[in-house]
């Protein structure tokens, strides 16, 4: 971070506390708001879906075999191939938005170019399992399922257009050689690999599932049960402790911006006035959505945080559409990372790619709020 | 001998640095221990997944953190 930004910060924090009226009866409320929502993710969704979705990321990132999805990206690869395993690929390849970038620099300098790099790029953030899950959780499957349906269905369609827009880049990079693989060879077969994460997604469901509580627990243990005889029967210790080390640190990383997160979103129920929401993008209409669309493009939301805050939106009277198109552009555009895309992929490209994605998403809140 | 860390401050990466630096104390091994953290930089050996470890300009692992027999047989296999 430079250090005028720092002082940005700082400087506004200041005012802030310089001039809010925190006496007032607004500030208890909103601070009220905030606590109560903290209560509610910590109550329904901490334990039941956050905890088991990370130990799952956690499991993916240990224990998933990459390379063979990384020759699918490669220079030499089909495109009709690389498009679509680039959409899928951020749930397997990327866990932690931090492992993102390499990928997509590599994808698009060396391996299958700009299309497939750019639907990677998109679909990364939106398609990781912890997002999905809790998106589902708390707002609901059907949300859950739009997003990361319209979030690959953009992305192929994104893709495609900058690969035929900038269809001269790709010619300079298509003989460059490519390491997909390399890393360690894991003893373990994919039936194992395969039931572990099954398992442990079992957990989730029936954790969400509306069940008799004696029912739901001796499930829920019995689930564990095995999640554990796998671990101890199958595994070895160092891979073991790989998983819980990941896990671990995926917490670390995303928890705590995620409790801020929480909290800020409570009190936007009561700082932002309901008919401001309502009159902005309270209809499905092609202005809110391009407000939603503009608005998630700058705003960086930290990951997870995007679902609090699109449910407190939502709880102000946001419409389903615009919320959706918030998803979409809020996930994968962020001041931060346009800086980012202009730097790795040049200017044209970079205000192509970031313009696409906007009015895209803008369209597929149209048709979600329409359909749905 | 040289050997690079490639990686952009991912926490494995993290991890190989400090399984190296214990293993050069305990087993009073002499290498120079580089952290290579450009992005460019990393792709151009067509690493991906960070970290990607280089002995002497030979490309070793992708991805992984390799536990210390894999690390040392390597690094004897490089010095000899």
């Amino acid at each position: 971070m430079k250090e005028w930004i720092k002082f940005a910060l700082l400087a506004a924090v200041f005012l802030l506390f310089y001039f809010a009226p925190v006496s007032g009866p607004a500030a208890v409320t909103s601070l009220a708001a905030g606590l109560a929502l903290l209560q509610e993710y910590a109550r329904l969704h901490v334990l039941t879906c956050l905890v088991p979705a990370f130990f799952i990321a956690g499991s993916i990132a240990v224990y998933v075999k990459k390379d063979a999805v990384l020759k699918l990206l490669g220079p030499t690869a089909k495109k009709i191939i690389a498009y679509p395993v680039a959409t899928v690929s951020g749930g397997i390849l990327a866990v932690c938005s931090c492992t993102i970038l390499p990928l997509f620099t590599g994808i698009y300098k060396r391996g299958a170019g700009i299309g497939p790099a750019a639907a990677f790029l998109f679909t990364g953030p939106a398609i990781n399992v912890t997002a999905i899950l809790l998106t589902g959780s708390v707002l609901g499957w059907d949300f859950a399922i739009g997003r990361l349906v319209a979030a690959m269905v953009i992305s192929i369609l994104a893709g495609l257009f900058l690969a035929f827009v900038f269809r001269e880049h790709d010619k300079k990079n298509s003989n460059s050689d490519f390491v997909a693989g390399m890393s360690n060879d894991l003893p373990y077969s994919n039936i194992t690999i395969a039931l572990f994460l099954l398992l442990q997604l079992g957990v989730l469901v029936v954790f969400g599932l509306a069940l008799e509580p004696a029912l739901k627990g001796a499930v829920v243990a019995l689930l564990i049960a095995a999640v554990l005889v796998i671990v101890l029967v199958k595994f070895q210790k160092e891979h073991t402790l790989e998983w819980i080390r990941e896990t671990w640190d995926l917490m670390k990383k995303i928890l705590p911006y995620l409790f801020v997160g929480v909290f800020v979103a409570g009190t936007i129920e009561v700082i932002v006035p309901q008919a401001f929401i309502t009159r902005l993008v309270g209809e499905n209409t092609l202005l809110s959505n391009a407000i939603a669309s503009t608005f998630g493009a700058f705003m960086y939301f930290a990951t997870l945080t995007e679902v609090p805050i699109i449910q407190k939106l939502m709880a102000l009277g946001m419409g389903r559409g615009p919320a959706l198109t918030l998803f979409l552009t809020g996930n994968a555009l962020s001041l931060p990372s346009m800086i980012v895309l202009f730097r790795v992929m040049g200017k044209k490209q970079a205000a192509a790619y970031i313009l696409t994605i906007m009015i895209l998403s803008a369209f597929a809140g149209i048709l979600f709020g329409e359909l749905l | 001998m040289i050997i690079r860390i490639l990686g952009n401050g991912c926490s494995k990466c993290k991890a190989v640095e400090r399984r190296l630096l214990a293993l050069r104390l305990d087993q009073g091994l002499s290498f120079e221990l580089q952290k290579v953290t450009d992005l460019d930089e990393i792709v151009k050996y067509g690493v991906m997944m960070t970290p990607g470890l280089v002995l002497d300009g030979t490309l070793r692992s992708v991805g992984t953190v390799p536990n210390d027999n894999q690390l040392l047989s390597w690094i004897k296999e490089t010095s000899a």
